[in-house]
Order: structure tokens, then C-alpha cells, then sequence
């Protein structure tokens, strides 16, 4: 009786195994199925981007949308493909690219030097502020009087790193998405929230109940990063950029988006 | 596969980062402690008032198996994102419910110590149940005809007996737990994979995840083998037919 049931268990454990391997196998065939059906616009151009991060990207799973999002299915529009969107983690996504999990990443990704040992970037594309998100009505006024309050930012941004360095606050806590430090903003478990102005904007605008107290520019801006050994593609990108902001799609999209002028050096 | 290697083993970013780590590991382990005493206690006290007898009280007795039914369903990370986002709304409570600052702690610690205490709690009782319901009837039916009430009988006859063999599958839900306490890391609390995952963020390498696997590794696998010789003694016991023994 025992050994019978030993024989059954190990019968259906292998049977696991198999049916497993059996859908693996399958997936990966529609995969590669999709790519050839794709093949008019040639190769999906793989996109890696933490989502979401309103207004850059922002919906959901096929139907993704935002200024990044709309502004990297122009570029590959230009270089002859289709831009394909992955929603993947922030703190590992220059990692992803490195290792070929995806082409590019187009992410609200500031270009720093520290990204730059292990990525390449494209020209940028967007130029950054950091801004300090309030509750309504607080009387936190800007990043100098951080002191000692309980200050929020998103994991791995260069949020986090300006309340690391100029904030003195008397805890960060970084969250694992930007929403959810915006979130323990309104449920007042955090005084401030350190995030990308437009972001910042984005939660003004539609949620309410949190105002802007400064918003801090950074000489930061941000880029598409590529694996360092795609030296090809990085010239397409770069090329393709030049070519929106010249026909002034960029400046539809940019005014679409952030509802004002794009900053000189992005004006056809 | 070399990269994998310098990914998830580069030495040199353990050893910078060790530290760092190291304070969120301690940070796990004291979310462990506090949450294990208070799961331990309220898994009783469902156990405790799943058993109580009689028609009265049957409403009592059906609100505690609902709440233990769903809260063994619902995953610990719901409950977590549900507590820290909802409490703080809650305006009928005090402030200092609403957003605890309790012992130096911020506010992430106790709303994962609540979450993990009411899930804990529904599955610990669940152990404390079984460790009852496998005292026989007897000893229930022979306290009662001596003259002590039902509560009597649970504290002084049946508990004692019951609890001496659940040990081992208890620490299975400790073990668990402390596993579960890196969760918190979602809502900020920095844990050791919230610590690692900075550091990830950082230098752009995942060996201090690794790093923190090791430190669980190193409490668990001691853990893992108590286990083991707990379960070899209860059998032990059973097969010498000692278990009725009262302790």
C-alpha cells in the first residue's frame, strides 16, 4: 500500500515536471511567433520601463502610455521598428539592459556617472527638477527645512540621493514605488516626499490634497540607456531623437504631457 | 555565467555593505521577536475561544473561525499594503493609533508587526487547535467531573497536555514568520532586503541579497534541525505509548 502510494506520488510529481517544461517550451514558441507578426515594422524594438511613474509611463499591461512611452514609440517609429514596453523594477532595470534582458530603457532615467560604468546613454531627452511634494496647507517650505522630519522618496532615484545629501532629515524612508511614497504622504505617515517635478505635478493635479512646497533643479537630465556594447542602436536612437525634436513631435508630445513649452534645446 | 557570478558573489560589495546589512538583519529579527510573543498569544486566544462549548457562544465560535479562515487566505503582503495605507485614515482612532511611534519605532514597524500578528495569529491557532483536539476527550469529560469549569479544565488539564506536542510544527510558523518579516519592505521599513536593495540600486550588483540570504540561512538551519529532533522525540513517545503521560 505504501510503496503504491510512493510509486502515484512520484508519478504525479514527474507529471509536474513535465506538464512545466511542456508550457515553457509553448510559451517561448508564441513568443517568437509574435516577433515575426511584428515583422512589418521589423524587429519589436524591447523597451524596459518602471511603471508606474505619471505623467513619463503610466496604464496598463499593452496599453502603456505617458511622455517616455510616447516619446520612445516616435524614435522607434524612426528607426523602422515597434517599440515593445516592459514593466520591470527601477533599482534593477540598468542591470536588465546590461545583461540584454531588454534593449533600451526609457524610465525617467537621470543620466549619472555611476549609471554611465555600467550603461550607455542616449543624448538626453528631458531635463530634470527635483520637487519637494507637501501635504496641503504644511509648513514645510522647502528642501532647507527637511530637518528632522520623516521625508519619503522612491528607491534608487536621484530623489533619494538629494534627501541623502541635502536634506538632513530625520528619517528617509525609501519606497519601493513613487506612488507609494506619495500615498504615505496623503496618509500623513510622511511630512514630505522628494520626487521628480513633473511627477510631483502629476499627483497636484489629479489627486489633490498635496502641494509643491519648492521644486529644486538638479542639472540633471534624463536618457535612454542601451547595453555599452550596442554602439549601433545608441546612434539610431540619438539620430531619431534629433529627428523628433526637429519635426516638433517632441513638442506635441512634450505639451501634451506637462501642458507647457519644452526648454530651448528641445525646439525643432 | 561569469557574469551570474560577479552578480550575486562579488565579495568586495558584501564586505563594504556588510554593516549596513547586517543593521537591517537586526531589524528583521526584531520585528521577529516582537510579533512571535504577540502571535503566540493570540493564536491562543483564537484557539481558546474556537473550543469554548455550548449553544450560547456559538456565535463566538463562528466569528473565530471565519476571521482564521480568512486571514489564511488572504496574502500577508495585502494585508500589510491594506494596514499602512488604511489605518492612518482611520479618524476615530487617537493619533498615536493611527501612526504609532511606539518605543522609538516609525510607523512601518508596528504596521508590519499588526499585520504579521493577525495572520500569524489565525495560523498559529490553527497549531494550538490540533495540539487540543489530540488530548483525548477523557481528560476534557474527567476535569469537568471533578468541578472545574470549562475555562478550568482548558488552563490546568487540557493546554498543558496539548501544547507539549505541537513544538514542532509551532517553529515551522516561527520559521515562516521570520521569513514573512522581510515584507515589510514594502512599505519602507529598512529591513535587510530593503537594505540590500538600496545597495543593489546603488552599486548596480546583487551580491548583498545574497548576503542577506546567508544571514537567514545561518539563524534557519539550527531552527530546521530543532525541528527534526522534536519530531524524532514525539515519535518516540508515541511508539513507547507514553503519550498519555500527564505533564
Amino acid at each position: 500500500m505504501r510503496k503504491t502510494r510512493l510509486t502515484a506520488l512520484f508519478a504525479v510529481l514527474l507529471l509536474s515536471v513535465v506538464a512545466i517544461g511542456c508550457g515553457g517550451g509553448s510559451d517561448s514558441t508564441t513568443g517568437g511567433g509574435s516577433e515575426t507578426s511584428a515583422g512589418e515594422g521589423g524587429e519589436p524594438l524591447t523597451v524596459g520601463s518602471d511603471i508606474p511613474y505619471p505623467p513619463f509611463e503610466q496604464g496598463k499591461s499593452g496599453n502603456y502610455t505617458g511622455f517616455d512611452v510616447e516619446l520612445m514609440e516616435a524614435i522607434a517609429e524612426k528607426i523602422g521598428r515597434t517599440a515593445e514596453f516592459q514593466d520591470t523594477s527601477f533599482e534593477t532595470i540598468f542591470r536588465d539592459v546590461a545583461q540584454g534582458k531588454f534593449e533600451a530603457v526609457i524610465s525617467a532615467a537621470t543620466i549619472t556617472p555611476e549609471r554611465e560604468k555600467e550603461v550607455a546613454f542616449s543624448d538626453p531627452y528631458y531635463l530634470s527638477e527635483q520637487a519637494i511634494l507637501v501635504k496641503e496647507g504644511s509648513e514645510i517650505g522647502g528642501l532647507d527645512e527637511l530637518e528632522g522630519k520623516t521625508v519619503a522618496a522612491q528607491q534608487g532615484t536621484t530623489g533619494l540621493e538629494l534627501g541623502k545629501e541635502k536634506a538632513n532629515a530625520g528619517e528617509l524612508r525609501p519606497y519601493p514605488e513613487g506612488p507609494d511614497a506619495i500615498n504615505a504622504l496623503k496618509a500623513g505617515t510622511v511630512e514630505a516626499v522628494i520626487i521628480d517635478q513633473p511627477v510631483a505635478q502629476n499627483a497636484v493635479e489629479e489627486e489633490g490634497g498635496v502641494e509643491i512646497a519648492e521644486s529644486v533643479p538638479t542639472e540633471e537630465s534624463y536618457g535612454i540607456a542601451l547595453a555599452k556594447d550596442d554602439t549601433e542602436l545608441l546612434k539610431e536612437i540619438n539620430k531619431s531623437l534629433a529627428e523628433v525634436i526637429e519635426d516638433g513631435s517632441y513638442k506635441t508630445i512634450y505639451n501634451k504631457w506637462f501642458h507647457k513649452e519644452p526648454p530651448k534645446q528641445f525646439l525643432g | 555565467m561569469s557574469q551570474f557570478f560577479t552578480q550575486y558573489f562579488n565579495f568586495d560589495v558584501m564586505g563594504e555593505h556588510f554593516g549596513e546589512v547586517f543593521v537591517g538583519f537586526l531589524q528583521n529579527l526584531l520585528v521577529f521577536a516582537v510579533a512571535a510573543v504577540l502571535a503566540l498569544t493570540w493564536g491562543l486566544v483564537l484557539a481558546l475561544l474556537r473550543q469554548l462549548p455550548g449553544k450560547k457562544l456559538m456565535p463566538i465560535r463562528f466569528v473565530t473561525i471565519a476571521y482564521i479562515d480568512f486571514f489564511r487566505a488572504v496574502p500577508i503582503l495585502i494585508i500589510i499594503l491594506m494596514i499602512s495605507g488604511g489605518v492612518p485614515f482611520l479618524s476615530f482612532l487617537p493619533q498615536e493609533v493611527r501612526i504609532p511611534h511606539w518605543f522609538g519605532r516609525p510607523d512601518p514597524f508596528w504596521y508590519g508587526v499588526a499585520a504579521l500578528v493577525i495572520v500569524y495569529g489565525a495560523f498559529t491557532a490553527e497549531v494550538y487547535r490540533a495540539g487540543i483536539e489530540a488530548v483525548p476527550k477523557g481528560q476534557m469529560e474527567a476535569a469537568r467531573s471533578l468541578g472545574m469549569s470549562h475555562f478550568q479544565a482548558m488552563r490546568h488539564v487540557v493546554v498543558p497536555q496539548g501544547v507539549t506536542k505541537i513544538p514542532a510544527p509551532m517553529l515551522n510558523e516561527l520559521i515562516s514568520l521570520l521569513k514573512d518579516t522581510t515584507l515589510i519592505s514594502v512599505i519602507a521599513l529598512s529591513e535587510s532586503v530593503l537594505v540590500s536593495r538600496e545597495v543593489l540600486s546603488e552599486r548596480l550588483n546583487s551580491s548583498s541579497l545574497t548576503l542577506t540570504a546567508i544571514f537567514f540561512v545561518i539563524i534557519i538551519l539550527p531552527l530546521a534541525r530543532v525541528v527534526d529532533k522534536l519530531i524524532a522525540r514525539q515519535q518516540l513517545k508515541i511508539t513507547r505509548g507514553s503519550h498519555l503521560e500527564v505533564a
